[in-house]
């Protein structure tokens, strides 16, 4: 029965060749979308690991800062105390540009026993870091005022770093960068955190420690506030940072905002994306169900004389939509060879998972289609008298 | 004769209307999201207000900073000091706008926090860009160089801060400080980058750049030539300027610095390679893309298109058979194909009219304002030809092999 509606189809291949054609690049069209979708989805069920909900960020531009190393940490430090003083502050720690949710990144490399692993996130804080995001540790220990002064660089990988290096063994412990100026000593290990909104992959991430020279560049501090801070809190505080720092601009921003943002820079090209890709899904469907009712109309002789020598009104429209569905699948077979290469030679980099994912969604989004559009015209033709259909021609 | 190959036209699409409905809804919305895309680059690449002469002048956004023996670089916008020493001084320029990117500060008033985008800037800044001062006037370089607390906002902000009320001669407070009012300037939307900003101060008030005197730096440049003649010119002088510029002592060794006209000036960051802008790679991906959007909706036509034509086969067996030409029938057919093409151009502009007027009104991009002018309406009417060119000649070509006796045998 199949081997005889392939034989069909072929026979015909010429006149349905730009239905195929159309098939072919409408699935195309949908795997790009499938892939995105399920990439970004697969992303976000990921838990977020940290709380970002009450944390403030304080962006200080800054033109001149005391000079000396001592007195450049005193300043600061003295700025720290006064913002951990106050009630509605539970945590502190100064860093980087690189805060969640921002644009900005700083990757470096890092090496271990000949294994080069490039584009790592690069972290810089301090040991109010943990408790201001809420991280939570899966091995080791945070930083804290006992790694002032060792000789080595403590550092804190994230879980996905910590697998890229040792698999499943014990990180903690472990020196990176053996052999460099000063290599670092692995205390610890956190869980993955989604830093870069919801819909972002995770990325290999490695925090140092701040020593006092890092104060130098600084310019963000997060700052966890307790639920009792409010707008007229953030005024006093504002207040209080630009009287503390006359020559600095201060912005304070906070992190729930920043969230929103982030992800919307992934979600509108998404959402874009799904419109025109809908857009085309409707006209395809729509043609495809006005060239199907058209070719079946045009073969009521045919079908008229079918039901004259007994076939029922059920078989014929089966056989109507089983056309139609084989003759997707030759457009799905050289679709699929196209759409496996992205998987096959790593385009992207995305997980093969997720390409395989999306080639099976397509394919039963384009089944699913074709039949839909088969339907109403098949049934149309098993309502066909065939002393009707017969007697026209 | 086109009069009456526009009247069989009408007459054919009055008789299969479900056809009808799908190619013009087909076609429609294919140039509506096109119009639509084609007003939003062209909103971002034509000269908006105020940024108006873009075609005679000259962009310096970034500079790429290497170094070839540590592969250490770094690629970012400049310091005041750098461009007023480098590109101020360049002699065949009229003037050179020097503003830096804009920076997001906090103000409180009444328990309310307004967010406010500061940008510095030079005194020449006022006369490269045309600004609608709706009050007041533009600070002077003699207050620039006195350090002046003066400042010029952006009408969102007096709205904000001062309300309905005048505002030139009052002072608004942020970081601390007071500022003097000196005019208010009619908004400018974020996308229009060099220009955009809530409060404009003279650059001799920021405090990161006053003792600055690296390259790097927050810095922009816009350079207004005379005339656009000129543009080359400036272009080379500024490339020997930067071949001259001392890097000793400096962690690199080599100074990658363009002046750009405004849409190469992001291309390069975006696409650029060592000498060349990105443009013709950006124009490729952009052709590319609307190509492979109609390539779906136009084998959609062409489908539809085959079974109308196998409907008429009669018609077409027929007039074979006294006399016309393949070539003519094919001509027929095309036409017809772009009146229908034309007939759904018209409705797609119609439609992106109403989507741009509801975009315009919700203002999701605050201050932009999209519109159908008569580049973008070019536009749509090329890729309306096109559009029923391409899904016109290959049913055409069918239907003109077809052989009389089968066409008149069909029906």
């Amino acid at each position: 029965m199949l081997k005889h509606l392939f034989k069909l189809i072929w026979n015909k291949k010429k006149q349905n060749f730009v239905l195929m054609l159309e098939i072919l690049v409408s699935f195309l069209v949908i795997f790009a979308v499938f892939t995105m979708v399920v990439y970004y989805y697969k992303n976000y069920r990921k838990p977020m690991n940290f709380d970002y909900e009450p944390v403030w960020a304080i962006q200080f531009r800054i033109e001149q800062r005391p000079q000396s190393n001592d007195s450049l940490s005193l300043y600061f430090e003295a700025l720290r105390n006064q913002l951990t003083s106050m009630p509605e502050i539970a945590a502190v720690s100064f860093t980087g540009h690189n805060i969640p949710f921002s644009m900005s990144t700083s990757q470096n490399n890092v090496n271990y026993e000949g294994m080069h692993i490039s584009g790592v996130n690069d972290y810089t804080v301090q040991d109010g870091y943990a408790a201001a995001l809420g991280l939570i540790m899966q091995e080791g220990r945070w930083f804290s005022r006992a790694d002032a002064g060792a000789n080595y660089r403590p550092v804190v990988l994230n879980n996905f770093l910590k697998e890229k290096l040792f698999g499943n063994a014990n990180a903690v412990g472990k020196v990176l960068d053996k052999g460099s100026e000063r290599p670092l000593k692995v205390i610890g290990v956190i869980h993955d955190i989604k830093e870069k909104g919801d819909y972002q992959a995770i990325e290999p991430s490695l925090y140092r420690r701040a020593d006092t020279s890092s104060y130098r560049w600084m310019e963000v501090i997060l700052v966890r506030v307790k639920p009792t801070a409010n707008i007229a809190f953030e005024g006093r505080l504002y207040k209080a940072l630009a009287a503390y720092m006359p020559n600095a601009t201060v912005e304070i921003e906070h992190l729930t905002n920043k969230r929103v943002s982030k992800n919307s820079m992934t979600l509108v090209p998404m959402i874009i994306m799904m419109i025109v890709a809908g857009f085309l899904v409707i006209n395809v469907a729509l043609g495809l169900f006005g060239v199907l009712w058209y070719n079946i109309n045009r073969r009521r002789g045919e079908i008229g004389l079918r039901r004259a020598v007994g076939a029922t009104g059920q078989s014929i429209s089966r056989q109507l939509v089983s056309e139609a569905l084989v003759l997707s699948t030759m457009a799905l077979l050289v679709g699929c060879f196209f759409a496996v290469q992205f998987p096959l030679l790593n385009v992207f980099d995305m997980p093969a998972g997720v390409y395989l994912t999306a080639i099976g969604l397509s394919v039963v989004f384009i089944y699913g289609l074709v039949m839909v559009c088969a339907l109403y015209p098949g049934k149309q033709a098993a309502a066909i008298y065939p002393a009707v259909a017969l007697h026209e021609d | 004769m086109l009069k009456n190959y526009f009247k069989i036209a009408i007459a054919v699409l009055k008789r299969r209307k479900f056809f009808t409905f799908i190619s013009l809804f087909g076609i429609s919305f294919t140039l509506t999201i096109l119009i639509v895309l084609t007003a939003f680059l062209d909103h971002l690449i034509s000269p908006q207000y105020p940024d108006t002469r873009r075609s005679r002048s000259l962009y310096i956004n970034t500079a790429l900073r290497s170094n070839s023996k540590t592969f250490y670089f770094s690629n970012g916008p400049l310091s005041y000091y750098f461009l007023n020493k480098y590109v101020s001084s360049l002699k065949t320029p009229e003037k050179v706008a020097i503003s830096s990117i804009f920076s997001t500060t906090n103000t409180y008033v009444n328990n309310k926090k307004l967010e406010i985008d500061m940008k510095y800037t030079n005194a020449e800044f006022w006369d490269v860009q045309e600004f609608q001062f709706l009050e007041g006037r533009p600070y002077t370089a003699q207050e620039i160089a006195n350090g002046d607390h003066v400042a010029v906002i952006s009408e969102k902000t007096k709205q904000a801060y001062f309300g309905e009320a005048s505002a030139v001669g009052k002072y608004i407070e942020t970081d601390n400080v007071r500022y003097r009012v000196t005019g208010v300037v009619k908004s400018v939307p974020i996308t229009i980058l060099f220009s955009y900003g809530d409060l404009y101060l003279p650059y001799t008030l920021s405090k990161t750049e006053r003792s600055n005197t690296g390259f790097d730096g927050s810095y922009t440049a816009i350079i207004l030539a005379r005339s656009a003649a000129d543009l080359p010119k400036i272009q080379e002088e500024f490339q020997q300027t930067v071949a001259r510029i001392p890097l000793k002592g400096m962690e690199f060794d080599k100074l990658d610095c363009y002046a750009d006209s405004y849409l190469a000036s992001f291309t390069r960051t975006l696409l650029g390679k060592d000498e060349s802008s990105g443009v013709n790679k950006f124009i490729l991906s952009i052709s590319l893309f609307a190509l492979f959007f109609m390539l779906l909706p136009t084998l959609n036509l062409i489908n539809i298109n085959i079974s109308r034509i196998m409907e008429r086969s009669s018609e077409i067996g027929v007039r074979k058979a006294f006399g016309a030409s393949s070539r003519t029938l094919v001509y027929q057919f095309i036409i017809e194909n772009i009146i229908l093409t034309l007939i759904g151009g018209i409705l797609g502009i119609a439609l992106s009219a109403i989507i741009i007027a509801i975009l315009n009104s919700s203002q999701l991009l605050p201050q932009v304002y999209l519109a159908i002018n008569f580049t973008v309406l070019a536009w749509a009417l090329l890729a309306c030809l096109l559009f029923g060119l391409f899904s016109g000649v290959y049913p055409a070509w069918r239907m003109s092999k077809l052989q009389v006796v089968t066409a008149l045998k069909a029906q």
